[in-house]
């Protein structure tokens, strides 16, 4: 294999294409609207793209060992619910009602890789049939109400997950921080350790990475919990944040999630992902949200682009990959 | 006499009514390389699934090294020293030559917790073996496995067998679908890894391939072993093609038990 030059080796890498086209998108946005770039705004954007990104965080890392997770979003109105619904009831702290919720949500991460693992059902239907289940008992115990959330007001839990403060005119939230760590401990867990090489392998090829005596089934329901707990943290999050715990949010979200990790390069069949992608994928969605409607297009075409750009990007990777594999 | 490395004795092994395996008695000695021929159907898979723990067999027993062996699995198999390269399934193409050769047995670096891999460590070991194997085009380690050919393929394989100190390494058709230069390759890495001490089984339906590379052939007819000490020196690529569809019950060495 001949030597190549550094600037074709950047243009292979599955990040390059999201990077251009993050540039791109705020160089366009910027110039139509200065205020794009205001403090204001980026404060407003950043604060709910960090909380969806968690969850596409951890999609990146299942996906890449082959399967997917449809019941984040519903996870994502669920575990808010629970939470708040324990402590409105007076039966625990906040603090206990917050490490319940993510226990029952591990719980159904692991339940969700007990039925791809163990019964070898497609996680399509596994995840599909416990997005209804989850969001049907948010709906079921509330009777389709918000619950109450305003005691949250200065409790040590609720400062450290989503506490805010000012970093000149910036307004900066806790949950940037989570995100930034989730960014830096699961881009090193993918990339640097045995467990990144065991996922990679688990997506790519799981008769080989068997025989070779790697636990495919165990890394796969680590993974499901994994999914599962992020969304719910997530969830709390931003139920904190803003105030509310209503069982019908997060609708939808699973969905966003996965165009954000297809976005940024790692492959939905499995086998190859990226952190960085992903990041780069999460910005993108939410800037072209955010842009979009700052630039006067109205809300209603923002799906449009969306489906243009998943479309657009998957036929780069595709082809990325194809010259890939042909060693040029 | 020194224990043969591989003994399997009276293997019987049926799917269902149908007998795939009907009383087969197979040895491998240490540092050779047995030709296993015989036409679709013969037994030659199903015997190498027995021996490499992926079917679990009828009856019979198996003895590495003299000791029986009581396999469940491919991954016991592997851990008594028998590694089965079937083409193209052995590895991740989305992963790096170093990161395959490792796979599930990657060395850590630094503290234990944070469960590092020492990539410069895997590198450093790809980059011989490749070299042990007999690759001589200079690829990089961290080239994936999507970018080689079928050849280079099986040398990551065999590399890999090699390593991780299998003492006996079967190839399923390790040069179906390969082109002519590919195909001396990979008879180069077999006798590259008898010459540093392994045995080798050589599936193929090529008779010429096998004539070139291996120490003794075997052959299997409808379930049966009917000539297990063919000299390939000493016999025509015609006579064993014979034996294989049934014109001839002697050929060679056959029986010469």
């Amino acid at each position: 294999m001949e030597h190549r030059s550094l600037i074709q080796r950047l243009v292979a890498k599955p990040e390059f294409g999201p990077f251009v086209l993050l540039v791109v998108e705020v160089a366009v946005f910027w110039s139509i609207n200065p205020d794009f770039l205001s403090p204001l705004n980026i404060s407003n954007t950043l604060a709910f793209t960090v909380e969806l990104g968690l969850i596409a965080l951890a999609m990146t890392l299942l996906m890449t060992s082959g399967e997917f997770d449809l019941s984040v979003g519903s996870l994502f109105g669920f575990s808010p619910v629970l939470m708040w619904t324990l402590f409105n009831a007076g039966v625990v702290s906040l603090p206990l009602a917050f490490v319940v919720a993510l226990i029952v949500a591990a719980i159904i991460g692991y339940v969700n890789g007990w039925f791809v693992t163990r019964l070898k059902i497609p996680s399509f239907l596994v995840t599909l049939g416990m997005l209804l289940v989850v969001r049907g008992t948010a709906l079921f115990v509330t009777d389709g109400f918000p619950q109450r959330t305003w005691k949250a007001d200065g409790n040590w839990l609720a400062t450290i997950l989503v506490g805010d403060f000012y970093v000149g005119p910036f307004r900066i939230y806790a949950s940037l921080f989570w995100f930034i760590a989730a960014v830096i401990i699961l881009g090193y867990l993918l990339t640097k350790t045995r467990t990144g090489n065991w996922i990679q392998a688990a997506g790519g090829n799981p008769g080989a990475a068997r025989a070779r005596g790697v636990q495919v089934d165990r890394v796969k329901v680590g993974l499901f919990m994994l999914s599962s707990t992020m969304a719910a943290l997530a969830g709390i999050i931003s139920s904190i944040r803003t105030s509310a715990a209503n069982p019908n949010s997060g609708t939808g979200y699973e969905l966003e999630v996965i165009a954000m990790v297809v976005i940024g390069g790692t492959a939905l069949t499995g086998g190859r992902g990226t952190i960085i992608g992903t990041v780069l994928g999460i910005l993108i969605l939410r800037i072209m949200r955010n842009g979009i409607v700052l630039i006067g297009v109205p809300g209603l075409a923002y799906n449009i682009f969306i489906g243009a750009i998943i479309l657009g990007m998957m036929a780069l990777h595709s082809w990325l990959e194809r010259r890939h594999q042909a060693g040029t | 006499m020194v224990e043969p490395l591989i003994k399997m004795e009276k293997i019987r092994k049926s799917y269902g009514r149908v007998t795939a395996l009907d009383g087969v008695d197979f040895q491998v000695n240490h540092n050779e390389i047995v030709g296993l021929l015989g036409d679709n159907g013969a037994g030659k898979s199903t015997l190498i699934k027995v021996l490499s723990g992926a079917v679990p067999l009828t009856s019979g027993a198996i003895h590495v090294r003299g000791k029986k062996v009581d396999f469940h699995s491919t991954s016991d198999a592997i851990a008594a020293g028998i590694e089965t390269i079937y083409q193209d399934s052995a590895l991740v193409t989305q992963l790096s030559i170093a990161r395959n050769l490792f796979l599930g047995r990657e060395p850590i670096k630094g503290p234990r917790f944070l469960n590092r891999m020492d990539q410069d460590e895997m590198n450093r070991v790809a980059r011989d073996l490749l070299k042990q194997v007999g690759i001589s085009k200079n690829i990089p380690p961290t080239t994936p496995i999507g970018s080689l050919s079928g050849g280079e393929r099986q040398a990551v394989a065999i590399a890999r067998a090699m390593y991780f100190d299998s003492d006996l390494i079967i190839l399923d058709e390790p040069t179906n679908n390969l082109g002519v230069a590919e195909t001396q390759g990979v008879l180069s890495f077999v006798r590259n890894a008898r010459d540093s001490g392994h045995s080798c089984i050589f599936i193929a339906h090529n008779i010429h391939h096998v004539f070139q590379v291996v120490d003794r052939i075997v052959v299997m007819r409808r379930g049966k072993v009917v000539a297990d000490n063919i000299d390939p020196k000493t016999t025509s690529v015609a006579a064993v093609e014979d034996v294989i569809t049934g014109m001839s019950e002697l050929t060679g060495g056959a029986h010469a038990h």
